[in-house]
């Protein structure tokens, strides 16, 4: 029951016998903006937005699975868009798979905050409403995700806890709407997905806020330190181990505990996946181990002593592996147990005595235990082997087993990339062992080959022989993660990133099941960077981009600057950190166009959409939280290309040009309607090569507001990229040009003879003008709007 | 159900009761073309050089091609000097496809027949996937060198026999 006093004398006389009790005091906040028109919204409160963005661009399903498997009246065939027996048609049922896909993905981010929550409150032994919200003096725009969804403008970690709960409370009546019987359009799916692609923005900005406050990790400070990265960069001279997951507090409770007890030079702290990059913000002498992709790569070279893993993204058959080496696993996190005995409550000297003695793992859910166990259990480990780091075959052993091969084919087909690992093996019977090697980095070592192989070969051991010299040899270099984009930053980058000038922030995310390897990451990483885009990274490709060297020998981190600003290349962090990048968009909205970000949802994504050009790529996007990770970048108004892979989730956001009426938007200075060129075309779209996909996401960086300057600057760019690239000319470029001047100055002569012998448009060439052809003139006081809403009431600035 | 049954490419890449029929014979898929009245070749870059001297033969022999990828590279390397070869993103092109209005590359309308080769394989199925469910309109025979369970047709899984995965190109190609 909620009694509400609002201002007055409130006086209980003669009350006998009566307790009360007072659960929460809540403070009146501040009222720092005015409240926007959508606080904590629901299912159905953007769902008009929604459906603006799924008319553009309407979803397009590629179902995985033509049945539906999920309850007792199945399994329905719905091919060819049929209805099964609750009624679900394919399409539908499609979506309603997206929506798990993503309510998945969100839970883990969600579930991740609330955890980091508790243990924060366990390991500080503070209460939440304690710890202030500080990210130093330069961001004042605190959490731009927690103001514009809920209206909280957090100043204690209490006030995300109010935000995460209604997170919580969205998923459940999101999950609801996936049981049997509810709904039945995909329109409505899709929506879901959306809302809930949004709570993931959410959620991950709770979560690595929280984080950054409570344990002092970096405020967006730039020129970072430099953290080495690769499978040849621990020394196996000290005690190894390797945290595995996206929870930090157990890494940094060992970090903690290594330093305490002065063992720097004798324990070595790597790590895999997220938890390396929040591990290395905390304590800089950890080391980055590897992306998702090599994990099995890591664990079966025997390189730990040790193996800590938290949540997600941890491999399943992580005791299958590891028991076969004999290292032991510490599982802290109740998401992940692997059926091992929980000795949380037992003093940390048993729990080493028993390991010990050769206990395949244990789980320490107390993350202020791990660091002591896992530390002591190492360097007892230490002392039994040697210092060398050798392949787990011998020399007679490999030969044997390519020997083996019959060339069946069936790993290959079992392969998600298709690898013709036979041949490998045949030519490495011969002595030639370099394409075992090449595919080495090709293969994500999912292990289904293994599975499979009639002669039990044990292929990974197979291409790490054969790939030795580079994995010891594998030494990058990446930035520390620095966290959110400063207020000054977006008061320098704001103008030119409206206005085009900076042509676009390309967002490098996600994880790591590339279709053709590694150095992908690198090189959109380079090519970007170079062209003076804005490029953020996180998680597995952030990694996966350090791993190459330039002619010099520097890597992209040591090649560029670390500032938000052109050219640059940032670490911004794990998975969660994933939240400063839609932050950054967020800012320019409110510190550059002076909008009212505050419970404003909608009008902030069309602020987005239509005039910040930022394209995420998440080349190897595997998970069900990239999936909803995209998804929420595309509520925000944020197109993302991921690699071909990315068509198997099933659903992707693609424009159809050819639809004039898809493309109309109200422009408030003039009153009109005027039908604008596809900018962005997609929202979610899976490229098939790197060389496709380069040119593609500076397509994807184009706006409807680009001034004639910064169309010129993007119209370069994505020309130059696809002749560099596919060697021709775009068919499309025509389409982005409003006037001459929107025309790369270079080639400016060149272009409009093509728009003339090609396109039919009518050239001035007197004045080098065109008269006739562009769709819309250009001019600069174009002010567009999606949102009817917006264009007869105005936006709300500050 | 299909007549002949061939497992998928991809081992695990069982879509459900439907699945393409096993084509053994090239001259069918050449009738297939003949016969329809806007068949449009889709080419990925997943191909050999022997793979690709058949498609320069299908360009020159008039079909509506279009290249995706960085397949387009290949026409273009190859000096290939024809405006029957387009390029397309597949995934917006499949976009494109299962929209009946789509008025296609010339103007002229949608496609009837879609004949695939050379796309990543597993994003290739994909996109068979999206008109096999939801473009009636369209009829899609896979002509790669492996089997896609997604396709109306497929020819079965030759990627480990490249003499009789080619003359079956040849075959059509004869037809034509």
């Amino acid at each position: 029951m909620v009694f509400e006093i609002s201002k007055g004398a409130f006086v209980v006389d003669e009350m006998r016998n009566v307790s009360i009790k007072i659960g929460e005091v809540i403070e009146e906040e501040e009222e720092w903006a005015p409240m926007g028109p959508t606080p904590m919204p629901g299912i159905a409160t953007l769902r008009d937005w929604d459906f603006f963005l799924l008319k553009r661009y309407k979803p397009f399903y590629a179902p995985y699975c033509d049945m539906c498997c999920l309850c007792t009246m199945g399994k329905c065939d719905l091919t060819g868009n049929k209805r099964g027996a609750c009624g679900i048609d394919l399409a539908a049922q499609t979506a309603r798979i997206v929506a798990i896909a993503c309510s998945i993905g969100v839970s883990a981010h969600a579930g991740h905050a609330r955890h980091m929550l508790h243990d924060i409150e366990h390991v500080l032994g503070k209460k939440l409403d304690e710890i202030p919200v500080d990210l130093g003096p330069e961001i004042a725009e605190v959490a731009p995700l927690t103001q514009l969804i809920t209206g909280i403008k957090p100043r204690t970690l209490a006030d995300l806890d109010r935000a995460l709960k209604y997170v919580e409370e969205e998923i459940v009546q999101v999950v609801d709407s996936i049981h049997t019987g509810q709904e039945g359009s995909y329109l409505d799916y899709e929506s879901k997905a959306l809302h809930l692609g949004m709570l993931d923005s959410l959620a991950k900005e709770i979560a690595d806020i929280a984080q950054i406050c409570a344990f002092g990790l970096p405020k967006g400070e730039d020129n970072q330190p430099l953290i080495e990265v690769g499978m040849g960069v621990l020394d196996k001279s000290k005690a190894v181990i390797i945290v595995i997951g996206h929870h930090a507090p157990p890494a940094i409770n060992i970090a903690d505990y290594i330093e305490e007890n002065g063992l720097e030079d004798e324990v070595e702290l790597g790590g895999i996946c997220c938890t390396a990059n929040d591990m290395t913000r905390y304590y800089q002498k950890a080391k980055i181990v590897s992306a998702l992709g090599r994990q099995l790569k890591v664990i079966r070279a025997g390189i730990a002593d040790v193996l800590v893993i938290d949540e997600q993204c941890i491999r399943a058959d992580i005791m299958y592996h590891a028991k076969k080496l004999g290292t032991p696993v510490i599982c802290t996190n109740e998401k992940a147990m692997h059926a091992l005995p929980d000795m949380s409550k037992e003093d940390p000297d048993e729990i080493v005595k028993y390991l010990l003695n050769g206990a395949p793992g244990v789980v320490i859910l107390d993350p202020l235990k791990v660091g002591e166990v896992a530390v002591k259990v190492a360097l007892a480990r230490r002392k039994k082997r040697g210092d060398e780091l050798k392949p787990t075959l011998s020399d007679e052993e490999f030969e044997k087993y390519v020997k083996s091969c019959t060339q069946c084919g069936n790993c290959t087909i079992a392969c998600p990339q298709g690898i013709r690992i036979g041949e490998a093996m045949k030519a490495a019977e011969k002595g030639d062992t370099k394409l075992l090697e090449e595919k080495w980095d090709v293969c994500i070592t999912c292990g289904r080959c293994e599975q499979v192989c009639p002669k039990n070969i044990p292929i990974i051991d197979v291409m790490n022989y054969a790939a030795w010299d580079r994995i010891i040899n594998e030494k990058g270099k990446i930035r520390r993660a620095r966290g959110p984009v400063r207020d000054s930053e977006i008061r320098n980058v704001g103008a030119p990133l409206v206005l085009g000038t900076i042509p676009g922030i390309i967002a490098v995310i996600g994880c790591g099941n590339y279709p053709n390897g590694t150095k992908d990451a690198y090189t959109i990483v380079d090519e970007f960077a170079s062209r003076n885009y804005i490029v953020v990274t996180t998680g597995c490709m952030a990694f996966d981009a350090a791993l190459y060297k330039d002619e010099e020998g520097r890597t992209v981190y040591e090649k560029y600057h670390d500032r938000f600003d052109a050219g640059g290349v940032i670490n911004i962090g794990s998975c969660v950190s994933n939240a400063h990048i839609h932050d950054a968009a967020i800012k320019v909205a409110r510190i550059f166009a002076k909008r009212n970000i505050r419970a404003n949802y909608e009008e902030i994504a069309d602020y987005i959409l239509n005039r910040v050009g930022a394209c995420g790529v998440a080349w190897g996007a595997m998970s069900q939280k990239a999936a909803s990770i995209a998804t929420g970048f595309n509520r925000l108004g944020v197109p993302a290309v991921v690699g071909p892979h990315g068509s198997k989730y099933r659903r992707a956001f693609l424009g159809r040009p050819y639809r004039d009426e898809d493309w109309m938007v109200y422009d408030v200075r003039t009153g009109e309607k005027v039908k604008i060129e596809p900018a962005p075309q997609d929202l979610l779209v899976a490229a098939e090569t790197i060389e496709e996909a380069l040119p593609l996401i500076a397509k994807l960086c184009f706006r409807p507001n680009d001034t004639d300057r910064g169309r010129s600057i993007k119209l370069t760019h994505y020309i130059d990229l696809s002749l560099k690239y596919l060697g021709k000319m775009p068919d499309d470029w025509h389409l982005f040009v409003r006037t001459e001047s929107d025309l790369p100055l270079a080639k400016k002569e060149e272009l409009l003879k093509i728009l003339e012998d090609e396109h039919g448009w009518k050239i001035d060439w007197e004045k080098k003008k065109i008269v006739e052809g562009p769709m819309r003139k250009y001019y600069a006081g174009f002010n567009p709007t999606n949102v009817k809403r917006l264009f007869e009431e105005g936006f709300m600035t500050l | 159900m299909p007549k002949a049954f061939e497992q998928p490419f991809d081992a695990a890449n069982i879509p459900g009761p439907k699945m393409a029929t096993l084509l053994e014979k090239g001259k069918p898929v050449a009738n297939m073309i003949k016969k329809a009245k806007r068949p449009l070749l889709i080419v990925g870059p997943d191909l050999t050089d022997a793979m690709f001297e058949r498609v320069l033969k299908f360009a020159e022999k008039g079909i509506q091609i279009v290249a995706t990828g960085s397949a387009i590279k290949r026409f273009i390397d190859a000096g290939y000097k024809g405006n029957n070869v387009r390029y397309a993103v597949l995934h917006e092109l499949t976009q494109f496809l299962v929209d009946p209005e789509w008025k296609g590359f010339d103007g002229q309308g949608n496609y009837d027949l879609v004949l695939m080769l050379g796309t990543i394989y597993y994003h290739g199925s994909q996109m068979f996937a999206a008109i096999k469910n939801f473009a009636p309109h369209i009829r899609a025979i896979s002509i790669d060198r492996y089997y896609h369970p997604n396709a109306t047709m497929s020819f079965g899984n030759l990627w480990k026999k490249e003499d009789a995965y080619l003359k079956l190109l040849d075959e059509i190609l004869a037809e034509l």
